[in-house]
C-alpha cells in the first residue's frame, strides 16, 4: 500500500461549503498530524457532519482545497480503500443479514480483514444469521464500525459515532472503538456535540462553532497554552500582549478569564491556574456563541448583564 | 459488485420471474392453441382449394386476444422502469444506504454502471422472453393478418421490446437519481415512459426511413377501397387507403388535376350527390364515389413498404438502446457531481 507518511491526514485550505441558503462550513484551515486521534466537537449545526463527509468524499466543497492522506477525497478505488467511515445514523441494509453485510465488505475491498471482522461481530454479540433491520441503534452502530475497521483503513471517521447510544453503552462503546483504532495503528477522527464523548479518547482537538474552526491542536498542547487566569478586576481590560482572552467573568473585585498564551509571564496579582479541556471548549464555543464576555457576576452570585 | 447488485436485485428480480413464468405457461399453452385451430381451418378448406376465407376468420378468431396481449407486453418497460429503475438509486439516497456503500473501495461509477448493467441485463431478458414467446405463439396469426406495422404489434413482436424496457430501465433509474425519492420517480417515470411510447410509434416511427410516396387517381373504385371518407373538420379527406405489403403513413386530401385541395364545397356537395336512378351506384359510398370519381382527383400516399420490417426493428432498436446510453453517461457524469 502506498504510503507517504511525511502527508498529513487531513490538509485544508480555505475550505468553504456552501448549501443552498447557508454556509456550513467558511473558510476552514486546518492541518492534522498522522497517528493521532482527533476528536471533532461542536454545537449541533456547528459544521461538523460537514466536515466529515467532505473528508470522505460524499459531499464535495464550495470552493478551497481539501486533501486526505495526500490525495483529493474519494480520488478513486484505492484511497477508498484507505478511508473508512461511519455516517452519522450507521446507515446499514434492512434487507440485508449481518453475515450478508460482511460478505459485501470483503467483495467490495480487497483490504478486508475477514478474521478481524468476524471476531468483531462475534465480540460485541451480534447474530450474523440476523436482518441488519432488526438491529437495535446500538448494534446498527458496531455493526458499521466493524465494516468501516475491517478494510483496515488508514484512517478512519466517525460521525457522532455514539449518538445512537445510551450513555452507559457510550462509554463502553467509545473505549471498544479506540482499542480498535489502535489495533488498525489507524488515524481516527470522531465527532461529537458532547465534549464528554471526545474528551476520554482523544489526543487532538478540533472545536468547530458557527461553520467556522474556533481552535485546533494536540490536547497537551492546548492546555500547556491555555490558561484560568484571576485578576484584579480591570487589569484584564487593556489586553496585554501576547495573552489572548478567550472568555471573562467579572465578580466584584476579580476578573476570571480564560486566556490563551503560549509565554505567559504572569503578573504578581495574577493567580494563574491550569485550565479543564470542558472549560477551554466552552470558552470558545461561547465567544463563537457570540454571548457576551463581560458577564459580570456580583458577590452574592447573581449575574448582572 | 455484481454479488451486490445481484443480491438488492433478488427480490424485485423473484417477483418479475414469478410472473414471467405465469406468463410463460399462458403463452406456450395459447402457441399450440394457435397452431391446432390453425390446422383445423386448414382441414376444413383445403378440399375445396380455397383456404384465403377459412384462413381469413382464423386471423379474426385471435385478432383481439393477441392485441390485447400485445398491449399488456406494451405495458412491460413501464413496469419495468417503475419497479426496477426508479428505486434502484432513489432508495439508497433515501435510506442513507449511499453513505454506507460508497465508502467502500468501489468508486460511485462503477458503483452505478454495474447496477445498471446488472438489473438492465435483467430488464432485458424478462422483456426478451416475452416478447419472444408472444412472437412465436401469434406467428400463425401474423402471417395472415401481416399487420406487422400496426402501431401496437410492432411494439410487441421480435427484438423492439428488448430495447424499449433497457431504455425504460435506465431512464427510471436516471429520474430515481435526480429525484432522490422512490415515489416521485416511480410516478414520473410510468408517465414519461407511457408517453414516450404513445409519441415514438406515431411522431418518429414513421420517419425512420424516407418513405416511398405515391399518386394514386381517386376514381370512383379507389374511393370505394377506402374506410371512411370526410373528417371532423369538414376536410376533402379520404381515410383508410391501403397500399399492398405496405405500412401507409400518411395521405394527403384529395386534390385535383391542378394539385390543389379539392374545395370543401364541392366535396360536400359530392357526399350529398342524389344517385341516379338509371344506372345506380353500388360500392361502399354509392353515389359520392361516382360524383368523386368524375371530379379526376387524386391523393399522394406516403408509405413504408413491408419489407422494411427488420430495419426499422434494428433502427427503432437502435434509437432507445444510444437514449439507454446516452442516459447512463449522464448518470455516471451526475453521480460523481451532485451528492447529498
Amino acid at each position: 500500500m502506498p504510503q507517504d507518511v511525511s502527508e498529513p491526514v487531513l490538509r485544508a485550505e480555505g475550505l468553504t461549503k456552501r448549501y443552498d441558503r447557508h454556509t456550513a462550513l467558511t473558510d476552514c484551515d486546518l492541518t492534522i498530524p498522522r497517528g493521532r486521534v482527533i476528536g471533532l466537537v461542536g454545537p449541533n449545526g456547528a459544521g461538523k457532519s460537514t466536515l466529515l463527509q467532505l473528508a470522505c468524499g460524499l459531499i464535495a466543497p464550495t470552493s478551497g482545497t481539501l486533501r486526505v492522506l495526500g490525495a483529493p477525497p474519494a480520488a478513486d478505488a484505492a484511497h477508498l480503500a484507505r478511508v473508512g467511515f461511519v455516517a452519522q445514523d450507521t446507515p446499514v441494509y434492512g434487507s440485508f443479514t449481518v453475515a450478508e453485510h460482511l460478505r459485501m465488505g470483503a467483495r467490495l475491498n480487497p483490504t478486508w480483514d475477514g478474521s478481524l471482522a468476524d471476531r468483531r461481530i462475534a465480540q460485541v454479540g451480534l447474530d450474523p444469521a440476523q436482518k441488519a433491520g432488526g438491529l437495535s441503534g446500538g448494534q446498527r452502530a458496531q455493526l458499521a464500525l466493524t465494516m468501516a475497521a475491517a478494510k483496515r483503513p488508514e484512517l478512519l471517521i466517525f460521525d457522532e459515532p455514539a449518538a445512537a447510544l445510551d450513555p452507559l453503552a457510550r462509554n463502553g462503546f467509545l473505549r471498544n472503538l479506540m482499542e480498535f483504532v489502535s489495533e488498525l495503528e489507524a488515524s481516527a477522527i470522531l465527532s461529537s456535540h458532547l465534549l464528554g464523548d471526545v474528551e476520554l479518547v482523544c489526543d487532538h482537538l478540533i472545536v468547530l462553532c458557527a461553520s467556522r474552526v474556533q481552535i485546533a491542536g494536540d490536547v497537551a498542547d492546548l492546555l500547556a497554552d491555555h490558561h484560568r487566569l484571576v485578576a484584579p478586576r480591570g487589569a484584564l481590560d487593556q489586553r496585554p500582549p501576547g495573552l489572548d482572552v478567550i472568555g471573562i467573568e467579572h465578580t466584584d473585585r476579580y476578573s476570571r478569564a480564560v486566556v490563551r498564551a503560549p509565554r505567559l509571564r504572569p503578573e504578581t496579582a495574577w493567580t494563574v491556574e491550569p485550565v479543564r479541556l470542558e472549560e477551554l471548549v466552552l470558552a470558545y464555543m461561547s465567544r463563537a456563541a457570540g454571548m457576551p464576555a463581560g458577564r459580570t457576576v456580583t458577590a452574592a452570585g447573581e449575574v448582572v448583564r | 459488485m455484481i454479488w451486490m447488485s445481484l443480491r438488492q436485485f433478488r427480490a424485485p428480480a423473484l417477483v418479475g420471474v414469478a410472473a414471467l413464468a405465469l406468463l410463460t405457461a399462458y403463452l406456450l399453452h395459447l402457441g399450440l392453441d394457435i397452431r391446432q385451430a390453425r390446422d383445423g381451418y386448414l382441414a376444413q378448406c383445403r378440399p375445396q382449394g380455397d383456404c384465403t376465407r377459412a384462413l381469413a376468420q382464423f386471423a379474426a378468431d385471435y385478432e383481439n386476444l393477441l392485441l390485447f396481449l400485445a398491449a399488456l407486453l406494451g405495458l412491460v418497460p413501464a413496469v419495468v422502469g417503475m419497479f426496477w429503475g426508479a428505486p434502484l438509486i432513489a432508495r439508497e439516497l433515501e435510506a442513507g444506504t449511499h453513505r454506507l456503500v460508497w465508502n467502500q473501495s468501489v468508486t460511485r461509477r462503477r458503483w452505478l454502471l454495474v447496477k445498471l448493467l446488472v438489473v438492465g441485463v435483467g430488464s432485458m431478458t424478462a422483456a426478451g422472453v416475452a416478447s419472444l414467446l408472444l412472437t412465436w405463439a401469434a406467428s400463425p396469426v401474423d402471417a395472415v393478418a401481416d399487420a406487422r406495422f400496426s402501431t401496437v404489434v410492432f411494439g410487441a413482436r421480435n427484438i423492439a421490446p428488448i430495447a424499449y424496457a433497457a431504455f425504460a430501465f435506465v431512464f427510471g433509474a436516471v429520474v430515481g437519481l435526480l429525484t432522490r425519492r422512490t415515489l416521485p420517480a416511480m410516478a414520473m417515470t410510468v408517465l414519461a415512459i407511457l408517453v414516450v411510447q404513445f409519441a415514438v410509434p406515431n411522431l418518429v416511427r414513421p420517419h425512420l426511413m424516407p418513405p416511398v410516396t405515391v399518386d394514386r387517381a381517386m376514381t370512383e373504385d379507389a374511393i370505394n377501397e377506402a374506410r371512411a371518407l370526410g373528417s371532423i373538420t369538414n376536410g376533402a379527406t379520404v381515410r383508410g387507403i391501403t397500399v399492398r405489403d405496405a405500412w401507409v403513413t400518411d395521405v394527403s386530401d384529395l386534390r385535383t388535376r391542378a394539385g390543389r385541395t379539392l374545395d370543401s364545397r364541392t366535396f360536400n356537395d359530392c357526399l350529398s350527390a342524389p344517385d341516379d336512378p338509371a344506372v345506380p351506384a353500388s360500392g361502399r359510398f354509392g353515389a359520392a364515389a361516382r360524383c368523386l370519381g368524375d371530379l379526376d382527383l387524386h391523393v399522394e400516399i406516403t408509405y413504408q413498404p413491408h419489407r422494411r420490417y427488420w430495419p426499422f426493428q434494428f433502427l427503432e432498436s437502435g434509437l432507445y438502446l444510444l437514449a439507454a446510453g446516452l442516459l447512463t453517461l449522464f448518470g455516471l457524469w451526475r453521480i460523481q457531481r451532485r451528492i447529498t
